[in-house]
């Protein structure tokens, strides 16, 4: 029974870093209806980012997100300009295709500068852990998922009360009605591609502390993060956030009970099944 | 672009005659015997992918699932004392098997929606094929060397298989499957309103399909005689094919044929160079076509032809 609420626990609080970290896949796709196969990449560039900060200049990974949040913002908004602004009226398979692309491109250049190397990053709370009753916490885990679901709120009040937000949203309900009210479809886009980068890169600094360093991180979270956008319904923040936390838990389950090497399994059947099941969303 | 049937089937028969010409010098060394046998798996494997991609518009990250259940099969039962001839057909139907097991649920997706399934599918099945004691887990299956068919029977293997596969493609294109296929591409809701059930054409064309990638996951097995998880369930293996047919020409007939020769020449001699970058090298060239020319290779060479043509008289 404790081992059971322990599982749960754990699985509850790597959820929120999930739909953190699946967020801006859903955003960008509410926007500009384009599946960004290059999150993988920001992801990736978001930990070996905040991992040289810290093994250079002992930057504090949380600290770091000062910093991924407007380099995310900066690539992720010159990809958008550079390239997928071209395929604009292209079918959505020509712009997964190229950002596709653009991935193996940012893969090969961590491999060039940093190797292939499995690294981690060690913080002085790292291995620290809260003791509550029976049940034990990680603190970094509890750290982390609090910072999670504070982006989320911070995220929250940009797309309630800003200009830029009710600009966004205008353009994911209805791109022509929007540009004919006046908004800037060009500009909304580049910023919407900019603030899913800039989620993707700063989920990357939050999972470097329990998670190991490989350019192949990407890959991993990439489709965990189409599972979670799938199933909690794009733009959804709450269903999202459901969503993280189903999936955390239910791999933490698998690895728990069936066995440590299905539990990525998991999201993979749980993403082709969400995608066959909602295909009404899909068409 | 697609011939009629009584000349496919000739320019079929001329082709493998060509190739049992060029036959002693492409097994005159292990090198270049190697670099047919690769040429002959990249044309089936492309043209297979085709079939589906190209005419049908759904865009296929998962067909290593359906290689990688060809080579276990093959290699399993030659393992078990079977003829490897006698495994050939046993991967085409294997493969085919659960190329509609996942293909009928996911084939209702369209575009991106599609593609991220597959992916999902194919990773799912490599990590389980990892695991699969009684296959060998991760460490894969060594077949007997002493057992190896030798490079002319390979050759010939090789050449009739990647034949078939043009064959099927010009086939499939210019039945009312093909067609029908076409038409969905192109629109799916006005396909299915003019009658193309599109449900089951898209199946039946994935099945096919499954069956080519599970003969060249067997045909892998013959000649390399090694077959494991990462390698023959990958997805470096799905992406492969994708980029070998955007690089020929999606959706014809020449493109498949045409992108496999051009990858099976960069990855052996310009990448042999630059494997640091080889990643980077795709990825370049796949935003490269993309922007540039979308439509690949074959429309191209088809110019070419013509315009020599032209200037003959």
């Amino acid at each position: 029974m404790v081992d059971l609420v322990s599982v749960l626990a754990s699985g509850i609080l790597v959820g929120t870093v999930y739909a953190y970290m699946a967020y801006g896949l859903g955003l960008i796709y509410g926007v500009l209806r384009v599946v960004n196969l290059a999150h993988g990449a920001f992801l990736t560039l978001g930990v070996y980012v905040t991992w040289w900060l810290n093994t250079t200049f002992g930057m504090d990974p949380l600290v770091s997100i000062l910093i991924t949040v407007p380099l995310g913002f900066a690539l992720g908004a010159t990809v958008e300009r550079t390239l997928v602004f071209r395929l604009r009226d292209s079918p959505p398979v020509t712009t997964l295709l190229l950002l596709f692309g653009v991935w193996l491109i940012v893969r090969n250049v961590l491999y060039l500068i940093f190797g292939g190397a499995d690294r981690s990053l060690l913080t002085s709370y790292s291995l620290e852990s809260l003791v509550l009753g029976p049940l034990t916490l990680s603190i970094p885990r509890l750290i982390v998922s609090g910072f999670s679901l504070l982006g989320f709120v911070v995220l929250a009040l940009i797309l309630k009360r800003t200009w830029a937000g009710l600009a966004l949203r205008a353009v994911a309900q209805d791109r022509e009605a929007a540009a004919l009210s006046g908004v800037p479809v060009n500009r909304v886009w580049a910023i919407a591609f900019g603030i899913g980068s800039a989620l993707a890169m700063s989920a990357g600094s939050l999972m470097s502390l329990f998670y190991s360093v490989t350019p192949e991180f990407g890959a991993r979270f990439l489709l965990k993060s189409f599972c979670v956008v799938v199933l909690g319904g794009l733009t959804n923040i709450g269903g999202i956030l459901i969503a993280g936390i189903g999936l955390g838990v239910a791999e933490d389950l698998t690895a728990f009970y069936l066995h440590t090497g299905y539990r990525d399994v998991v999201s993979f059947l749980v993403l082709t099944a969400a995608l066959v099941l909602r295909r009404a969303d899909a068409d | 672009m697609s011939p009629s049937p009584w000349r496919a089937l000739l320019l079929g028969l001329a082709a493998l005659v060509v190739l049992a010409a060029a036959a002693p010098l492409l097994i005159s060394n292990p090198y270049a015997s190697r670099l047919a046998q690769l040429l002959f798996l990249n044309v089936l494997l492309a043209s297979a992918w085709n079939l589906v991609g190209g005419f049908a518009g759904q865009i296929s990250f998962g067909n290593a699932s359906l290689f990688g259940v060809g080579a276990y099969a093959t290699s399993m039962l030659w393992l078990a004392g079977f003829h490897p001839f006698l495994t050939m057909p046993v991967a085409a139907f294997l493969a085919a098997v659960y190329g509609v097991v996942w293909g009928w649920p996911c084939l209702r997706l369209r575009g991106p929606y599609f593609a991220i399934a597959t992916i999902g599918v194919a990773e799912a099945t490599r990590i389980v094929a990892n695991h699969v004691e009684a296959a060998g887990g991760a460490s894969g299956l060594t077949l007997p060397l002493e057992e190896d068919l030798g490079p002319v029977l390979l050759y010939a293997v090789g050449a009739v298989l990647a034949v078939s596969a043009v064959l099927v493609s010009v086939a499939v294109r210019r039945s009312r499957l093909g067609l029908g296929l076409i038409a969905l591409r192109e629109d799916a809701r006005a396909a299915a309103a003019s009658g193309v059930n599109v449900a089951r054409q898209q199946v039946t064309v994935f099945a096919v399909a499954a069956a080519l990638t599970g003969l060249a996951g067997g045909y892998y097995a013959l000649f390399t005689l090694y077959v494991v998880p990462e390698k023959v369930f990958g997805f470096d293996l799905s992406i492969s094919l994708v980029l070998m047919v955007l690089v020929g020409g999606i959706g014809t007939v020449l493109g498949p044929v045409l992108g496999a020769g051009i990858y099976l020449f960069l990855e052996q001699f310009v990448l042999a160079s630059l494997a640091d970058i080889h990643l980077a090298a795709f990825g370049a060239l796949l935003i490269f076509i993309i922007l540039l020319e979308p439509r690949g290779a074959a429309p191209r060479l088809v110019q070419l032809v013509r315009l020599i043509r032209r200037r003959l008289g």
